[in-house]
């Protein structure tokens, strides 16, 4: 009965065990909470569309930017989505973050974008061709890190001011930023810029 | 007298209770506790569309070259939905197109006799012109569905039971977060109702599918001097859920704390959709 009873005391790394297994756990439940991993753009807009729709039956998309920095891919652990509403006369706007909408607020500023049609190219498919433009350009004088992607219509002059386009800006410190818009129906470059 | 022991003659019975037992579960709803405080809880807001924010101007530059003046001011009438429009202009032919096939009916019924085989022609004319009229028809009905029942539809109802132990609730007030709710009246009757375990829907309507807070009031004898309280729910798209006020054990003086609530989401897909969805196969 007595050696039963000091079996812990024997064995004193058993005691730690669960405890250390706990803290493991709890560590790396919070290193999974804390990394969301990133989505393209599409990901999160049926989320948003079904909050939008609530708001206003018809509300419609007519911007979108990535609100949280860009990986290598395209991708955001966070996407803003802006819909407007023609009855409303207001638009709002919709982040969603892993699955979930974590901000929803009305757009104070006046913005009447023109709605953006369904089939646009999405923020990984269109990447390739908006790095090739800027690695040329890197070449020549240097483009920074990709720090916003934008897509809205009308931002292309010319001949093309309906189209809807995919507008990235690169950036470092102490330098211009640098736009490359892609055409968001067939990812093809249509002009770069520096500012 | 029966040899089989008692275990083995159960044993039907058993294996019944456990294959209905599932089923019996997954129609009882879980109802999760809700907290009803008495302070608006604080809600994490991270920033969204800094770009858009800090280069408005430039943004609005670009597309305004384009858009049409009108578009941008705006004015005073609503614009109709293209959509309207375009099932009047659905009806329209398909209601030319009944008058043709009652016309070629009447014409049909002045001939006594089928004569030859190019009236047999003109019959399966007339037919191909039904199927033509039922395919509009159907096309129609498309277009309905997709435009109305089609959408999606995540809903709140917060309901009320139980009788206040002390004071009268004359009405209940729901608010959502942007302003907009319902105010429900009790009278005797549902008052009495409510006490004998009977339901009150004080509110139901569209919301969106994210976390948020709702405002809860009561307005009555001892109840319009107890402030408000805020319920925070997290609706899921395209579900129903539900919001369950408990006023069983409520008393002014213990404010709104002394309410219970709970919530529950209904799994069946919102109820616009499903039958929706059983009459596209049979319009």
């Amino acid at each position: 009965m007595e050696a039963h009873l000091n079996r812990p005391l024997d064995r004193p790394r058993n005691r730690w065990l669960p405890a250390s297994l706990v803290l493991a756990l709890s560590l790396i439940g919070a290193t999974a909470r804390a990394e969301v991993p990133g989505s393209p753009a599409r990901a999160g807009l049926a989320l948003a569309a079904a909050a939008a729709t609530a708001w206003a039956p018809d509300a419609e998309l007519v911007y979108l930017e990535n609100d949280e920095p860009l990986d290598a891919s395209g991708r955001s652990p966070r996407w803003g989505y802006l819909f407007r509403s023609a009855t409303l006369g207001r638009a709002r706007v919709w982040s969603v973050r892993d699955g979930r909408i974590v901000t929803a607020e009305d757009l104070v500023l006046r913005f009447d974008a023109p709605p953006l049609p369904a089939g646009w190219l999405d923020s990984d498919a269109v990447l390739a061709a908006a790095e090739k433009a800027a690695a040329q350009a890197a070449r020549r004088e240097g483009r920074g890190r990709l720090l916003t992607m934008l897509l809205m219509r009308g931002a292309e002059s010319g001949s093309d001011r309906d189209a809807t386009t995919w507008t990235f800006i690169y950036g470092a410190s102490g330098s211009a930023a640098f736009h490359v818009v892609v055409d968001a129906a067939t990812g093809q470059v249509k002009r770069t810029w520096r500012s | 007298m029966n040899p089989r022991p008692l275990s083995f003659r159960l044993a039907p019975v058993l294996v019944l209770l456990f294959l209905l037992g599932p089923s019996v579960r997954a129609q009882t709803p879980r109802v999760t506790p809700l907290e009803l405080t008495g302070a608006k809880p604080a809600r994490e807001s991270l920033p969204t569309l800094r770009f858009l924010k800090g280069n408005a101007d430039f943004l609005r530059t670009r597309f305004e070259l384009f858009t049409p003046s009108g578009r941008v001011q705006g004015s005073s009438a609503r614009p109709v939905d293209p959509r309207f429009l375009s099932y009047r202009g659905l009806l329209a032919d398909i209601a030319a197109a009944k008058d043709s096939v009652a016309a070629s009916a009447e014409a049909r019924e002045r001939q006594a006799i089928f004569a030859s085989v190019a009236d047999l022609a003109v019959l399966e004319r007339e037919l191909d012109q039904m199927e033509r009229v039922l395919a509009a028809q159907q096309t129609r009905l498309g277009s309905l569905h997709a435009d109305f029942a089609g959408r999606q539809r995540t809903e709140l109802a917060v309901l009320l039971t139980g009788g206040a132990l002390s004071g009268r609730v004359d009405s209940v007030v729901v608010t959502l977060e942007d302003g907009t709710g319902a105010v429900t009246g009790l009278d005797d009757t549902r008052r009495r109702s409510l006490k004998v375990g009977g339901m009150v829907e004080a509110f139901r309507g569209l919301v969106e599918p994210r976390e948020q807070v709702i405002e809860v009031r009561f307005i009555g004898e001892g109840w319009s001097q107890v402030a408000s309280g805020f319920v925070r729910i997290a609706p899921t798209r395209d579900r129903l859920t539900f919001v369950k006020l408990d006023l069983s054990q409520a008393a002014p003086a213990r404010g709104m704390a002394s309410v219970s609530a709970g919530t529950w989401r209904s799994d069946a897909p919102s109820p616009a959709r499903t039958t929706a969805d059983a009459d596209q196969a049979r319009p």
